[in-house]
This record gives C-alpha cells, sequence and structure tokens, in this order.
C-alpha cells in the first residue's frame, strides 16, 4: 500500500483549508512565565515569529534561552503552574484556548516532536512497533496488519536497518541513533504539517550526529511541512535551516535567512556565539585559539527590566543599552529584523581578538607524569550455559585492550573515540575506580596501585577526576562553598577564612560568582554543576586531572570560557590533564597529544598537531569529517559511518573497524589484525591500518582539496 | 529463562538447607530435655534413659541432624511430642486454613490497593487521593494487634455483626462459614493495603513525570491509554518489588492475626508449639514458613522479570 492511500479521505479534507496567507504557525508576542516554589521563571519574554509550509526555522541560543519552553508551548503543552501572554496560532487558530479534544486531535497528527535525549523519551517496557501503532491507530484508525505494515514503511523512511523487524524491538536494544530515528519515524507517523524538533541530535556521538541531520535535510524535501529545528550548536543550523531566529533571554534578539545570518550578524550575540564555533579543519589541523562570551545568559529569575538584557555581556554596551530596551525589531541594513541600537557596529572587531591557548614547549627528555603500558581492562567474566558448565554463553566486555600512553607534566593528552569506544573505562581504570585486569600504570615513575583504595595518600591527591554527570562527583547535601573550602584546606593547610578567599575566587575563575557559595549542588543548572565540579577539582591541587567529557553538556560560550580556564590554569599551576572527548572542536583546541580508541584499541596516537593532520586513519578521519560546520554553503562530507561500535565481547579478528570502515580492503582488514604505522615525519606519530600512511595521507589531501574547493568559499569576516 | 528458574530453584534449595540447619542448631540449644518433657518432671532417670534411647537423643547432632533432613525430603516431618500425631498429618489442614485467610488478603487487598494507589497518583492532590493517604497513614502506624482488637471491639463486641473468635469446627474448613474470614483478613491486609497503595500512588506520580509519559501525551494518544499502556506497566515494576518485600511481613503479619482470633492455622500452631515445647513441630513449621517465603518471592520475581524486558532479554 502507498502511503497516500493510509490517510483516509476523512482524516484530512475535515481540516478546512487555512486563508490564503495565513502562516502555517505564528507566534505573537509570547511569553511564558512559570511560577515555582522557588520563585517567578519568566522563560520567554515577548518572543513573536512565524514559520510557513516548506521552511526550516532555526531556533538558537544557549540553553535556558526558552527554546523548548517554546517548543513545548507550540504544542499547548506547559505545566499548570506556567502563565502564557500572547498567542500561537496555528494556521490561524489559537492553541492556547483550543478545547482539550481538538488538541489531542492535532498533537501527534497534525503538529508533532523530536526530542532531546530519544532514549528517555521511549517507553522502556513497550515494543518501539508498537509505540509507533498506537499513534496509527488513534489517529488514522489503523490497527493491525494495516498499522505493522505502515510502521515498517515509517521504519524504512528514516533509515531504520531490517525495518519489518526493528518493530519488534524495545528502545533499550537500539542505539541513541537508532532510538532517535524511532522517535522520528513516530514523528512523522500522519504526515505532520508542523515538525518540532528539540535539539535532535544533542547529546548523540558526531557520526551519529551526522547521519540524523542527513535525515532532516533529506525530509525537508520530502515532507511538506514546515520544521522548527532547535539547537544550541551553530554548525548543525548551518547544516539545516533555511532561517534562523536567535533567542537571548526568552526573547528572539536576532532573525535572518540562514547565510545572511552567518555571512553578516547584526547582534552582538549572534557575532558572538558564531566565534565561539570551532572552523571546520584544514590542513593545520590545530584550532590554537578559542573565543568566548564572558559571563552567562540574564537569569530567567529576574524581572523584565527596561533594557538591553545582553548589557551586562555585550562589548558594545552603551549607557542608553541600559536606559532603555532596544525597539522590538530594528531592521539593519539587510532589512532583517534584530534588537539592538547599534546593528550596523557589529563587525569581526567586536569581540576583539580570540585567546591563544598557552602551549608548553615539548621537552623530550622529560620523564612522563603518566606511563601507561599494555593497559586491559574487561569488565564481567565468562558465563557457562549451564551454569558451571557449557560452552561459554557469555564472554566479559573488552573495554580496554592493550592501550598503551603517556602523559607528561603540564600537557595534556585529548582521548576521543565514540560513546563505547573505552574512553570512560581508561579514565576510570587509571583513576582506581575500577580494577585494571592487566597492565602497567606509573605515576611519577610510582607504581599506581589497580584501586584508589589501595593507593598511598599522597598518591590519590595527586589524581582527581571529573565526570561527565557532574552530580556524580558533588555531594548533594553540602553547600558548594563547604566542599570547595574543606578540600582546599586540605591541600594546603590554610585557615578557614583564607581558604573561603580561594574558594571564591576558584569559583569566580570558572565563571560563577561568590553567591553560589552557599547553594547546593542541585539548585544549580547541569553548567552549572560541571563547573562547580571543576572548581572543586582545581580545589586540591592536583598533578593530573581526569575530565570525563567534563565540558560536553555546556554551551559553546560557556564551554570556551572553561577550556580557556582550563589552560590557562594548566599553564600557571602545570597540571597536566587527560581530557576525554567526544567533540572534535574541543581537542583541537586544548590536547597536545591525541590518543584516538575505537573498539577497545588504540587506533591512531601521537602529537596533536601530527593526528589532526593527514595521515589519519580511517576512523579518525570518519571522526573529523562528521563534525558539522557552521557554513550553509559547506558542501556535507561524504562519509558517514552508519551504526555504533560493536559490542566487544569478541576479540576482533583482524582490525577493529572492519564492520564500518569506508576504507576497508576486504578480506586483509577483516582478518588480519593491522599493524602499527609509524608516521616517517614524526615517529610518535602512530596508526593502526593495513594502509600504508603515504597513501592514505595522499588520498584524505585530495578528498580535502575536493571539497573545499566547493565548499570553504571564504566568509565574510 | 530456563537457566535463571534452574538458578533460583538451586538457590531455594541452599537456603532452605542453610534455614533447617539454623532451626535444627537453635531448638538443640534451647534449655531443657525433651525426654523430661514429654514424660514430666516425676520420671525416673531410668524411664528418661529408655525414652532417650527410643527417640535417638543420644546419638551424635549430625546424625540427629541428616534422619531429620532425610526425613523431611521424603515428606516425613516427624511426630508431634505433645499430640503424638505424624506431624504431616496434623500440618496439611492448618496449612489449607492459613493459606486461604492469606490468598484472600493477598488476591483481593492486593489489586484493590494497586487500583486505588494508580487511582491516587493519577489524580494527585485531589480530595480522593488526601481521605486516601490519610487513611493510609493511620494504617501504617497501627501494628495488627491494635488494629484487630479495634475491630473486634467495634464490629464484634458492640455492634455483633461479626463473630470476635474464627474458630473452626473439626473436620470443615473456613470457607464454610465465610464471615468467619473478614475480620481476620481486614486485620492482615491493613498495614500491607497501605504499604502498597502508597508505593503504587509513589510511582504513578514519578512515572507520569517521565519523558516517555510526555511523548505518550504529545502523540495525541487518549489519557486513558497513556495512563494504562504507559504509566500503569511501568509503575508496576517497582510496586512488585515491594509487594515481594512484604510477602515476609504478610507471614509475620499471620500468626499474629492468627492469634489474636484464635484461627486455626499454621501461626497459631507454631505458637502453641512454643508453649507446650513441641520441638518436632516447631521445627517442621519454622522450615514450612521458609519455604513458603521462598517460593513466593520466586514467583514474584518471575512476574517483574516478565514485566521488565531489560532482564527479559538479557
Ligand atoms: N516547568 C518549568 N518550571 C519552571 N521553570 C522552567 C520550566 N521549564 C523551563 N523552565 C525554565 O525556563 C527557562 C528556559 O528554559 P528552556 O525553555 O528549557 O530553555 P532552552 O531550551 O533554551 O534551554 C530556564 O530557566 C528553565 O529553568
Ligand atoms: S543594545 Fe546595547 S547592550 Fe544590547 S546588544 Fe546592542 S549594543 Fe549590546
Ligand atoms: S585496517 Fe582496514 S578496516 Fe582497519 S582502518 Fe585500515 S582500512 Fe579500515
Ligand atoms: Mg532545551
Amino acid at each position: 500500500m502507498s502511503i497516500a492511500s493510509f490517510l483516509s479521505p476523512a482524516t484530512r479534507e475535515s481540516v478546512a483549508p487555512p486563508a490564503e496567507g495565513v502562516p502555517l504557525l505564528e507566534v505573537r508576542d509570547l511569553s511564558v512565565t512559570f511560577y515555582t516554589p522557588r520563585g517567578t521563571v519568566r522563560a520567554v519574554r515577548h518572543a513573536s515569529f512565524t514559520v510557513r509550509r516548506g521552511e526550516v526555522l532555526g531556533l538558537v541560543g544557549e540553553s535556558g534561552c526558552g527554546k523548548s519552553t517554546v517548543a513545548f508551548a507550540t504544542l499547548a503543552y506547559l505545566p499548570g503552574t506556567a502563565e502564557v501572554g500572547g498567542s500561537i496560532l496555528f494556521e490561524g487558530r489559537d492553541l492556547m484556548t483550543m478545547p482539550a479534544g481538538e488538541l489531542r486531535d492535532l498533537r501527534g497528527s497534525r503538529i508533532a516532536m523530536v526530542y532531546q535525549d530519544p532514549g528517555s523519551a521511549l517507553n522502556p517496557t513497550m515494543r518501539v512497533g508498537e509505540q509507533v501503532e498506537e499513534v496509527l491507530h488513534t489517529h488514522l484508525g489503523l490497527s493491525g496488519q494495516a498499522a505493522e505494515e505502515r510502521a515498517a514503511s515509517l521504519f524504512e523512511s528514516v533509515g531504520l536497518p531490517n525495518p519489518a523487524r526493528v518493530g519488534r524491538r524495545f528502545p533499550h536494544e537500539l542505539s541513541g541513533g537508532q532510538q532517535q530515528r524511532v522517535v522520528i519515524a513516530m514523528a512523522l507517523a500522519c504526515e505532520p504539517d508542523l515538525l518540532l524538533m528539540d535539539e535532535p541530535t544533542t547529546g548523540l556521538d558526531v557520526t551519529t550526529e551526522a547521519t540524523i541531520l542527513d535525515l532532516v535535510a533529506e525530509l525537508k524535501d520530502r515532507v511538506n511541512a514546515g520544521i522548527v529545528f532547535v539547537s544550541h550548536n551553530l554548525g548543525v543550523i548551518a547544516r539545516v535551516a533555511d532561517r534562523v531566529a536567535v533567542m537571548y533571554a526568552g526573547q528572539i534578539i536576532e532573525e535572518a535567512p540562514v547565510r545572511e545570518l552567518f555571512a553578516g550578524p547584526s547582534h552582538p550575540y549572534t557575532a558572538g556565539l558564531l566565534s565561539c564555533v570551532p572552523a571546520p579543519v584544514n590542513e593545520t589541523g590545530l584550532m590554537p585559539q578559542l573565543r568566548n562570551i564572558p559571563g552567562s545568559v540574564y537569569p530567567a529569575s529576574e524581572p523584565n527590566v527596561d533594557a538591553c538584557l545582553f548589557a551586562d555581556r555585550c562589548p558594545m554596551v552603551q549607557d542608553i543599552c541600559r536606559e532603555s530596551a532596544p525597539p522590538e525589531i530594528a531592521a539593519n541594513a539587510e532589512g532583517h529584523p534584530v534588537r539592538c541600537f547599534f546593528p550596523e557596529r557589529v563587525d569581526s572587531d567586536t569581540w576583539g581578538e580570540p585567546t591563544p591557548r598557552p602551549r608548553k614547549p615539548r621537552s623530550t627528555n622529560e620523564a612522563p607524569l603518566l606511563q601507561v603500558d599494555g593497559l586491559h581492562q574487561y569488565y564481567g567474566t565468562d558465563q557457562k550455559k549451564y551454569i558451571f558448565f557449557g560452552p561459554p554463553s557469555r564472554r566479559p566486555v573488552r573495554a580496554n585492550v592493550d592501550v598503551d600512553f603517556a602523559i607528561q607534566p603540564g600537557r595534556t593528552l585529548g582521548i576521543v573515540g565514540e560513546s563505547g569506544s573505552g574512553k570512560s573505562t581508561a579514565a576510570r581504570s587509571i583513576a582506581g575506580l575500577e580494577r585494571r585486569t592487566a597492565g602497567e600504570v606509573l605515576l611519577d615513575g610510582e607504581p599506581l596501585a589497580a584501586g584508589v583504595g589501595d593507593r598511598p595518600r599522597g598518591q590519590q591527591s595527586k589524581v582527581r577526576m571529573v565526570f561527565q554527570n557532574p552530580a556524580a562527583s558533588l555531594n548533594p547535601r553540602l553547600p558548594i562553598g563547604s566542599v570547595l573550602v574543606r578540600s582546599i584546606r586540605k591541600s594546603r593547610g590554610i585557615g578557614k577564612a583564607e581558604a573561603r578567599g580561594i574558594a571564591v575566587e576558584l569559583l569566580e575563575s570558572v565563571g560563577l560568582d561568590g553567591g553560589y557559595m552557599d547553594r547546593r549542588p542541585r539548585e544549580l543548572s547541569g553548567g552549572q554543576q560541571q563547573r562547580v565540579a571543576l572548581a572543586a577539582a582545581f580545589a586540591a591541587d592536583p598533578e593530573l586531572i581526569i575530565a570525563d567529557e567534563a565540558v560536553s553538556a555546556l554551551d559553546v560560550s560557556v564551554q570556551a570560557q572553561v577550556l580557556i580556564l582550563i589552560a590557562e590554569r594548566q599553564r600557571r599551576e602545570g597540571t597536566a590533564f587527560m581530557f576525554i572527548t567526544h567533540d572534535l572542536g574541543v581537542v583541537r583546541y586544548i590536547s597536545d597529544d591525541i590518543l584516538v580508541l575505537y573498539g577497545g584499541h588504540v587506533v591512531e596516537t601521537g602529537p596533536a598537531e601530527a593526528v589532526l593532520r593527514p595521515p589519519w586513519s580511517p576512523y579518525t578521519e570518519a571522526l573529523l569529517s562528521a563534525a558539522p560546520v557552521p557554513d550553509p554553503d559547506a558542501e556535507p562530507s561524504r562519509i558517514r559511518l552508519e551504526g555504533a561500535v560493536p559490542t566487544l565481547r569478541q576479540p576482533f579478528a583482524g582490525c577493529p573497524f572492519a564492520g564500518r570502515c569506508p576504507r576497508n580492503l576486504g578480506d586483509l582488514c577483516n582478518n588480519t589484525p593491522p599493524p602499527m604505522r609509524v608516521d616517517s615525519a614524526d615517529p610518535r606519530h602512530q596508526i593502526l591500518c593495513h594502509i600504508p600512511l603515504e597513501e592514505l595521507a595522499a588520498d584524505q589531501r585530495a578528498a580535502m582539496r575536493g571539497r573545499s574547493a566547493v565548499g570553504e568559499t571564504p566568509r565574510g569576516r | 529463562m530456563a537457566r535463571f528458574l534452574l538458578l533460583r530453584l538451586g538457590l531455594i534449595v541452599v537456603t532452605l538447607l542453610v534455614i533447617s540447619f539454623a532451626v535444627f542448631g537453635v531448638t538443640e540449644v534451647l534449655p531443657g530435655d525433651v525426654a523430661t518433657q514429654i514424660l514430666g518432671q516425676g520420671a525416673t532417670p531410668e524411664n528418661v534413659a529408655v525414652v532417650r534411647e527410643r527417640l535417638g537423643l543420644d546419638d551424635p547432632w549430625p546424625m540427629r541432624y541428616a534422619s531429620w533432613v532425610g526425613g523431611v525430603v521424603r515428606g516425613d516431618l516427624g511426630e508431634s511430642l505433645v499430640q503424638r500425631l505424624p506431624i504431616t498429618e496434623m500440618v496439611g489442614g492448618r496449612l489449607v486454613n492459613s493459606l486461604i485467610l492469606a490468598s484472600f488478603t493477598f488476591f483481593v487487598a492486593m489489586p484493590v490497593a494497586v487500583a486505588v494507589g494508580i487511582w491516587a497518583g493519577v489524580h494527585r492532590n485531589s480530595f480522593g487521593d488526601r481521605l486516601a493517604s490519610m487513611f493510609s497513614l493511620v494504617a501504617i502506624s497501627l501494628p495488627e494487634f491494635v488494629t484487630g482488637v479495634v475491630l473486634i471491639i467495634v464490629f464484634s463486641t458492640t455492634l455483633g455483626w461479626l463473630p470476635s473468635s474464627s474458630l473452626v469446627e473439626p473436620g470443615t474448613n473456613p470457607l464454610t462459614r465465610p464471615q468467619i474470614l473478614v475480620l481476620p483478613a481486614l486485620t492482615l491486609t491493613g498495614v500491607m493495603f497501605a504499604y502498597v497503595m502508597r508505593m503504587t500512588r509513589a510511582n504513578v506520580i514519578e512515572v507520569l513525570e517521565t519523558n516517555y509519559v510526555r511523548s505518550a501525551i504529545l502523540k495525541g494518544l487518549p489519557m486513558r491509554q497513556v495512563i494504562w499502556r504507559h504509566v500503569v506497566p511501568n509503575a508496576m515494576l517497582p510496586t512488585i518489588s515491594v509487594i515481594t518485600l512484604n510477602i515476609g511481613w504478610l507471614l509475620g503479619g499471620l500468626i499474629i492475626v492468627e492469634n489474636v482470633f484464635s484461627y486455626p492455622g499454621i501461626g497459631r500452631m507454631l505458637l502453641t508449639s512454643i508453649q507446650t515445647r513441641d520441638m518436632p513441630l516447631l521445627q517442621a513449621l519454622a522450615l514450612l514458613i521458609a519455604a513458603t517465603y521462598a517460593v513466593s518471592n520466586l514467583f514474584a520475581d518471575l512476574a517483574y522479570t516478565w514485566l521488565n524486558p531489560r532482564i527479559r532479554f538479557a
């Protein structure tokens, strides 16, 4: 059956065609205020925008700017304590005053949503097929075989492997990318007219993000819907949006067609956001400098004031900005709306010079601070079919296999790889949270015991860890200040008052003011918690900080602040870092050396400048080319990795990457472990691959030039 | 799955072995000589020796333990010292009586508790929810013997609607006079009902706030379907764990309630066996109760596994 025939005439034609010229969605002067026990939260302050059929509106801004609230308001889904002002017109009808029954008919059928964190958006106890079929049943009256077939065709249309069978799976049996495809299929089930996508790729691996963005870009042409695409990442927005609305503190501060916005931002905030995004990888690889927007978003707890809400962070601020609010819409020279008194003054110098990363010159004879040889970390043990006997039914997970690396004092080792590639395992082994299966680890030349509890106190305080989830490193019951003070006093043996002073300084250095000393972790946002966790790690004055995805949850602007701060601190105190991230922009800025992991194996290692230049291992190449490019005209790169890192219960017969490698040579790669090849230009640079490095380098250079000829048009600024 | 069952059954056997050992050990160290007990204080040493001989009390303890366990495995629980009857025969009818009372509580009260919990969670802070919360708080804070006595005073002594003691004519079973079941069952239900109700309510409220329930609502599903297909199955997972934990409680409560109402079940028999120092009976009953506990736990775990696909397919 064709898709069109599923849609019974009754479903479609009962809807009166909207009058000519009425936009699909018109948000007029929307305000959303939450009244919570802790005070009033002004999430959206007088925002207006429209979306037309067939176009993608990108909604961008730092977290807490009100983007998600706008998206949920568009489905009239707000908690009872919310007060909504203004109107949200869907085909001219106000959703806020619509009867519940009609609203329910619209939801999931004509207006559908795709969420951040697909894993939590799917019911864990229900097969994914059923979750799609119930939409078909509710809105189109399909059931049984017809619903199943339609679900399968939807699964096929979003590129899920094995569409006829995938519906029998439960969410936890799918990878993050597959889960998001299911959620997208669910949203497309009734061919909606308006599709809301709230950070659909945030939290996914770059490689997965790239494939999901391909799907969205393709949907844009295929479905005749209006799409609101929410993201904090301008690189992602550049790839999919036709028009962009930039949000700040609940207001829309600039709105423009995507090319116009990227070529000539007219609001200092937009210009700042753009300058924070890492530039695409070129032949030099490194990203030696970074820009940031100081401070943080104007808090939603603050009242509406008669001033520019961006004034405290704006480098161009004038007296008038604090005395009156810039007009709702002051068109700039190109004619697009912008909320600033001086749009014509915004240019490439607005944010001054970027901060270069201070680098410690490499010394050849310095002993490494941390030396890791042959690290193996297996989780679980062999399980036999009949409890004690029979063939093995389950093998341990080989999360790290023969991993070697070293970190010199005062330098940073960046560890990259997709989720499941063994990065966090390496971190946890070194930190002693997991007892390693085998391998030798030396800290300052002294052996480091496998378990943190077996290490002498002195060694323990030399290594600190900052986790992906900041809640893991903070005691929820203690005020932040007392955590910091305690750890400062312990490591430096100083008085309480003095330690308090240092604690306030530490907090300020991570962008939080002294007022946070008395707050408890759960009162802070995720980003703020993570900054506190970093401050707490600094407080102990360690020699090595292991940061596991420590900045991944932060907005680019805040991320830049934190990275600059880390680099600065490293130069002053000589702290070494083991910096784990899936974000290549971060790695390119922060790393002195890089270790690329895949499937628990090291596939490439070496000094950052060598690793980031061709030759790359085919895996590194795929990672680099998946990173979204903040340029609407950039040609998307061809290399795409489907699927996910395989489960690691079996040793690999050949190359660990063989199953997904775009350059796979066939039999050789599948069945013979590749050699660790040494780069003749720099012997510390090593790549695990069957293909000779000269050949790799030549191929990769050619591919890059081919792409930049189309893509990297010189930008205006 | 088969593997899981096998493992669990093995575990139950081990548990029971350990318990049998403990039970045997405890009765062994209790003061008082069994032979003297049987014959009375005035018995001559010769008579005592004969009885000891007959009961095998002079054998070393490992041998006595082995013969006891061997008997249990063959279905022979030994002979009661007081009544001089095979325990297997004595226990049979009593066990049925207890099971009737417990099942009544378990299969009537639990579903109602779960249903009320779901309703209260969905209609959080409504009048009905507050009422239910209040009642459950009262029920939780009162121990069984208090509730039992209060119920007797109200329904039996004052109103005269129901009998205060639940004696059963020999040769009949409680179902022939179901009115005697009402008060013990109500008493037994009280605390457990409140626990399960509150737990269900809390879980429903938590699940209502998850992202997948938000997805279900924003798919435009009718509220009824959101509740029954998305909220309830997920809220039941932790509830089942609580019910499992409560099985032990139910068994403990059973013993108290049977004694308050003189109901002829295992619990009453247990108390009697302690009072009369009927060691073989006591040992058998303790073992029986432990086995019931282990097996019902297994069933609860199976239900949990069946509801939770993460475990089911792991
Ligand atoms: N249900 C709610 N109750 C109270 N505050 C909320 C609620 N939802 C969002 N907020 C607050 O509203 C502000 C905007 O949040 P959000 O719309 O999620 O922004 P974004 O999507 O841009 O990150 C934040 O300060 C957030 O904490
Ligand atoms: S109005 Fe003033 S403070 Fe606001 S963005 Fe423009 S220049 Fe900056
Ligand atoms: S060895 Fe083969 S499969 Fe492995 S990275 Fe090289 S080309 Fe790809
Ligand atoms: Mg958001």
